[in-house]
């Protein structure tokens, strides 16, 4: 026998006057193999067509689809209905600017973090095209593309309370993005231009710690030691330049 | 209304939108990308295998170099490919391989010393040389004489599109994500650059540039199931289509694969088959050892597609409230090897399915994978037609894939064609003078805000986009499939020609205020079925089958009449058919057309009219 | 074309004071634990008999420990105080962003914060009338404080006191070891195990010794 599913979802349309914040509740019959890809979908298609979501690649691989699942951060596209009760209540992300509905824009937020990270490998080398390629260990590919693995889809941004309270904090994603470029052996900057950009309250020192981060990435992301490792490694950065002055 | 002028207009920021993007601006031109998503979201991320590229470094590789990788893309085109284009390609690969890895791509590299392989469910030996410890390293994929697929883990196209939108942050290439274009600005010669509607507000704006460039990657969307993104809906085809000038290459050139899984259509890899699974059907019965006695599973992509379906509509195929499909079987692997070398199915299994690949089936059938054709352009990348517009990626038929691409070449091809033609954006923005009519601008702005009023006052009617959308999909599935005749190919055209008045009578059930979804499914809607059109009647045309289009009515490849390219015209908005038009599938011949190696050989000679079975 | 190869952020000065208190907080933290820890045991030593803990706290009382280190702790605990406020939100508006923070996401370290939070603000005025009723009336002996715990309604104010202060430091070890990196992902739910343990056993030492204290009569 099909449950009946209960779905409340945060609605709201910035460009309508007419729109308040509140909540919608809609029912689908559950069927089988139901992701909250199907679900919403569904609901757009056969109830109401003004309903605002993020999908693309529906494969957990793009990150677009994030929102707060029953009080979690997740991913909907890989969110399966079997795991969830009967009532589900969906909310879009906190921290970021929301588009409408369950939409936000993680994108600017993203953008601006780029910049201020300077999110790029920074040598002075030139490109050769007729030599051949630097050499490097398999390793540490295999290191540098873990950390490379986030998906930006801004659950631990959402999840964290430090976001939550300054927004111009990094966020995981953000302090992870740097240690990245900080693990990889191209990148020419020193620790003193790491500290520079992260040495601080909106960077590794404004983690509280609370890891929630950690335990909503829906990549599995290292987080934890991560961020563990960057505050050891700036905090020791910020003794040596203390003492040096 | 706010305009923003740049040199170059790039619509679409995936990685071959972005490539081409920064070739311009490292020559010193502004850039902007439009994208539906953020950047970082496009559908190359989603691309896992890799990108091939002839560098030779690995043991299995030794002995490769482009002229090898030009010779397997060739022959894997069935010879629809434009050889000129195909050889720039190979040429280039290696060193945009390079050039990646300058940026921070961090492709795996060789680790020297004693290993083994799986192939076709057996163990082999082989033993990687010192003297290239460290450099960039490669996997097998089908199709091809050596292992060249560079890889970076299981997230080649994620890894390379964060690369390449570092460099464009860092060059300050501008990403205007949510922001999709509704229409080209152009005169009937030259092009001005775009009217787009914002993603955040609903509002439209207008980009002027000296040089557009679609970028949009597939059109997989049209079809009711596909392995691309939901965002791969032909936006940037439909803004060229409906100048009426620039042709669509080979848009029947579709290709499926056997194994995407039911529902949500994502991707299972090859290697489920390759290690030994099996296909099932309603009875948990084998059938590919039936049709194909030799091969069984292991047939090509093409070939298992057909079967499939084939055996779905003799109703052996498995009812789900998704529609029909058959099981792939791999629990005999075992759990160690389901875990191990084939993590990435057992994950997508658990993670999309709830099925645990160990002890149960996963349900699948074949689904449309990647579009061959799109915006025709010459080797340029500039598309006909138009001055100043180009078109680089999956989005454009540059033609390097002819009627069939190999794995790991489309990746490929989205980088090393931005590349080159980036650099000719470049070249073709240095003598340019470009003066804005401004008539013309008001004229496109103007057209697109009526339209957008009428859908949403349902003016022109009340018929409701998504059913017209299933309505195409739906003609499509069943007439332009893996299969295709001359009568379900004649019903899906008139079914979507039916479906295109609809089409043109869409009206929206919501108030259309801010970023209405329905709103821009029905801004696209007529597009889409007229990009169906185009698909379903070329194959209709098409009296022959090459690469992945397969005529049951014709089922030689036909060297004497069809080594051609189709081009379709939407000439008139009024029309109710594209208009064909065909030229020579390549002009220049360094393979001549012959046989491939593989999959049924038979062959029309373009001197002779004999017959080749090859069995 | 010319592409800036370097960090050259005009707008991000080097913050140099955020790691060091950063530091500062940790540290502080953590030699508040070192010390909470030590008293209990010391306090503790009631519970074995009244003249052992006399004979600890005379220790204290002859070698000038207790007259500097009482005033020193007392220090630390305020700029304890004042290196993790920086992180607590006063304001009304951010309290509530974090409570419905905590509200939304059911999710116990985030909760653990929270309690960490509501329970500083409260050893902050407890913690400073204990320190200052004990140091104000020194030498410490077992008959004055189990006088003054029998008396009004100071054995509440301890009942009180005691677990706050476990949970806390409790809370606050295991922040900083897995906010530092000491401890690493595959050690998390082992510390979270071991330091729930070890508030406990602390939290039982305290209640014995307030019983010890409750029932010794001079």
């Amino acid at each position: 026998m099909a449950r009946s599913l209960k779905f409340n979802i945060f609605r709201y349309n910035p460009q309508d006057p007419e729109s308040t914040p509140h909540m919608e509740s809609f029912v689908l019959e559950e069927t089988d193999s139901m992701t909250l890809f199907i679900v919403l979908n569904r609901i757009r298609e056969e109830q109401d067509p003004s309903l605002q979501f993020d999908f693309c690649c529906r494969a957990g691989i793009c990150g677009s689809c994030g929102m707060v699942v029953n009080g979690r951060p997740s991913l909907a596209c890989h969110t399966k209905t079997k795991e969830l009760p009967d009532e589900i209540t969906l909310l879009p992300l906190p921290v970021f600017q929301l588009v409408g509905d369950l939409s936000v824009d993680t994108g600017s937020w993203f953008r601006e973090l780029y910049d201020t990270v300077e999110s790029w490998i920074h040598t002075k080398k030139e490109f050769d095209p007729k030599a051949q390629e630097e050499r490097m260990e398999n390793e540490v590919a295999e290191a540098i593309y873990e950390l490379d693995r986030c998906v930006e889809c801004g659950c631990c941004v959402a999840a964290c309370g430090t976001a939550r309270l300054r927004p111009d904090f990094l966020g995981a994603a953000g302090l992870n993005r740097v240690g990245r470029f900080l693990i990889d052996p191209r990148d020419e900057r020193t620790e003193q231009d790491y500290y520079q950009i992260i040495g601080n309250d909106m960077g590794i020192f404004g983690c509280m710690g609370l890891l929630a981060c950690e335990d909503v990435c829906p990549k599995h992301m290292p987080l934890q030691d991560q961020l563990g490792f960057l505050r050891k490694k700036m905090g020791i950065t910020a003794l040596k330049t203390f003492f040096k002055k | 209304m706010q305009t923003i002028y740049t040199d170059v207009l790039v619509i679409g920021a995936g990685l071959a939108g972005e490539r081409a993007a920064i070739e311009a601006a490292q020559a010193g031109f502004s850039a902007i990308c439009l994208s539906l998503v953020p950047a970082r979201r496009s559908h190359s991320s989603a691309a896992m295998g890799g990108m091939q590229a002839a560098l030779g470094n690995c043991a299995k590789g030794e002995g490769d170099c482009p002229d090898v990788h030009f010779s397997d893309t060739v022959k894997g085109s069935d010879w629809g490919c434009d050889q000129e284009v195909a050889r720039l390609f190979a040429d280039q690969a290696p060193i945009e391989m390079r050039q990646l890895a300058h940026w921070g791509v961090p492709w795996n590299r060789v680790v020297p010393g004693k290993d083994t392989y799986f192939k076709g469910g057996k163990i082999f030996d082989k033993e990687e040389k010192e003297e290239n410890r460290g450099l960039i390293t490669a996997r097998d994929f089908g199709g091809t004489a050596k292992w060249r697929t560079c890889y970076v883990s299981d997230g080649t196209g994620h890894s390379v599109l964060f690369t390449v939108d570092n460099v464009c942050a860092q060059l300050g290439v501008e990403v205007h994500d949510k922001t999709e274009a509704v229409a080209l600005i152009q005169d009937g010669q030259t092009c001005f650059g775009a009217v787009a509607r914002c993603l955040r507000t609903g509002e439209l704006r207008v980009y002027l540039a000296k040089a557009t460039t679609i970028a949009t990657g597939g059109f997989g969307r049209i079809y009711p199931g596909t392995t691309n993104a939901v965002i791969c809906d032909g936006g940037g085809h439909i803004t060229a289509l409906n100048t009426g000038v620039v042709p669509m290459g080979n848009m029947e050139a579709v290709q499926f694969h056997p194994t995407g899984i039911v529902p949500t259509e994502i991707l299972v890899t090859e290697g489920c088959r390759g290690d030994g699974g099996t296909l099932l059907d309603v009875n948990e019965e084998r059938f590919m050892n039936i049709y194909e006695p030799e091969k069984q599973e292991l047939a090509s992509r093409d070939v298992v597609s057909r079967w499939m379906t084939h055996h779905i509509r003799l109703g052996k195929g498995v009812k789900s409230p998704y529609g029909d499909h058959l099981w792939l079987d791999i629990r005999h692997l075992g759990e160690k090897h389901i875990t191990g070398k084939l993590r990435e199915v057992y994950e997508i299994c658990t993670s999309f399915l709830g099925v645990d690949p160990i002890h149960q089936l996963i349900p699948v059938r074949p689904t449309q994978h990647y579009s061959m054709g799109g915006v025709r352009t010459n080797k340029d990348g500039h598309a006909y037609g138009l001055k100043g517009l180009f078109s680089v990626g999956e989005a454009a038929c540059w033609d390097m894939h002819g009627f069939n691409r190999l794995g790991g070449n489309s990746l490929a091809e989205t980088v090393v064609a931005g590349g080159i033609v980036g650099k000719k954006i470049a070249e073709f923005l240095q003598g340019a003078e470009v003066t804005f009519n401004s008539g013309v601008i008001d004229a496109e702005v103007k057209k697109q805000q009526e339209r957008i009023q009428n859908i949403i006052s349902c003016k022109a009617g009340t018929e409701n986009v998504y059913k017209v959308r299933t309505a195409m999909q739906d003609a499509l599935f069943k007439g332009a499939n893996i299969f295709r005749t001359d009568a379900g190919l004649t019903e899906c055209v008139n079914t979507l020609q039916e479906t295109l008045a609809r089409a043109r009578k869409v009206g929206l059930k919501s108030n259309g205020k801010g970023v209405n979804p329905e709103l821009s499914a029905a801004l696209k809607i007529e597009g889409q079925v007229k990009m169906a059109l185009m698909l379903s009647y070329g194959a209709l045309k098409r009296t022959e089958s090459r690469g992945s289009h397969n005529r049951e009515d014709f089922t030689a490849r036909n060297d004497r009449d069809w080594l051609t390219r189709t081009l379709a015209y939407w000439k008139s908005e009024k029309d109710d058919l594209p208009t064909l038009d065909y030229e020579a599938a390549t002009n220049i011949f360094h393979i001549p057309p012959g046989d491939r190696g593989y999959g049924k050989s038979e062959i029309i000679k373009a001197d002779d009219v004999k017959t080749e079975d090859k069995g | 074309m010319s592409v800036p190869l370097t960090a050259n952020h005009k707008s991000l000065q080097c913050h140099r004071w955020d790691g060091v208190l950063d530091w500062a907080q940790m540290l502080s933290g953590a030699g508040l634990i070192a010390f909470m820890w030590m008293h209990m045991t010391l306090v503790a030593s009631v519970v074995l008999s009244p003249s052992i803990m006399n004979a600890i706290a005379e220790f204290f009382e002859a070698t000038g420990m207790a007259q500097v280190g009482g005033p020193l702790v007392f220090l630390l605990f305020l700029a304890h105080f004042a290196l993790a406020a920086r992180k607590i939100p006063f304001r009304l508006e951010g309290q509530k962003t974090i409570w419905e923070h905590a509200k939304l996401l059911h999710h116990t370290d985030t909760w653990l914060w929270v309690v960490q939070v509501v329970s500083a603000m409260i050893i902050l005025v407890m913690g400073a009338i204990h320190m200052w009723v004990v140091l104000s009336d020194l030498p410490i002996t077992a008959l004055k404080s189990a006088a003054r715990i029998q008396s009004g309604a100071w054995i509440f104010f301890y009942l009180l006191l005691l677990p706050l202060v476990e949970l806390h430091v409790g809370i606050g070890l295991y922040r900083i070891a897995v906010k530092w990196g000491f401890v690493q992902r595959s050690g998390r739910k082992g510390l979270k195990r071991g330091e729930n343990l070890l508030t406990l056993v602390f939290i039982t030492i305290g209640l014995l010794t307030l019983v010890r204290f409750w029932f010794l009569k001079g």
